[in-house]
């Protein structure tokens, strides 16, 4: 049975561009860990998935987001 | 061609605010359009990983009109400037790539899931 598809959550917010300094928003978009939700879990569209996970990856690197999370040294 | 960037810098969070707008004084001024630059202070931010013995960084968002010729001059001058623990430099040109999308599109792309129940 197909599952049902899940409606983008920037389309619907009538988003264009997916900003790497918004820590809030790419925040929703990654798991306990800080890896990057698959579209399938999100609902997140092809075109908007790939702006993601460009922004996901900026934000690490000016440590406004983290690489890791939850990793004792 | 002059094309828009913008680019974030981490300045060291022990420096004095008179010292950091120099520093981007000096950067700017590399850039050869000092009209059309536009600077946002974050202010000091805790890091979300410590940078070397860091964990506090001064952000400072500037978005600026430059030819690309300009650039490798300026980006040196940071890469050397130790007050700088990290920036990054990138187009601020949000049709580059594919075209963004227009109204309608993000409309049909929202409306989906009503248009898969139908089916």
């Amino acid at each position: 049975m197909r599952r049902p598809q899940k409606s983008c959550p920037f389309c619907e917010g009538r988003v264009h561009y997916v900003d790497y300094k918004d820590d809030r928003t790419l925040g929703r978009f990654i798991t306990d860990h800080g890896k990057i939700l698959p579209s399938r879990l999100s609902g997140v569209c092809a075109r908007h998935q790939r702006q993601l996970s460009t922004a996901i990856k900026r934000a690490r690197y000016l440590a406004i987001i983290p690489y890791i999370r939850g990793h004792l040294a | 061609m002059t094309r828009r960037y913008e680019a974030v810098y981490i300045f060291d969070s022990t420096l004095e605010d008179a010292a950091i707008k120099e520093k981007i004084a000096r950067f700017h001024a590399l850039l050869q359009s000092p009209d059309q630059i536009s600077v946002d202070h974050w202010g000091r931010r805790q890091l979300a990983y410590k940078i070397g013995p860091r964990d506090t960084g001064y952000y400072v968002i500037a978005r600026f009109h430059a030819t690309s010729s300009v650039l490798p001059e300026y980006e040196r001058a940071m890469k050397l400037d130790d007050g700088v623990v990290r920036y990054l430099i990138t187009l601020f040109e949000h049709e580059v790539g594919a075209p963004p999308m227009t109204e309608e599109e993000m409309a049909r792309a929202a409306r989906q899931e009503d248009d898969d129940d139908e089916d």
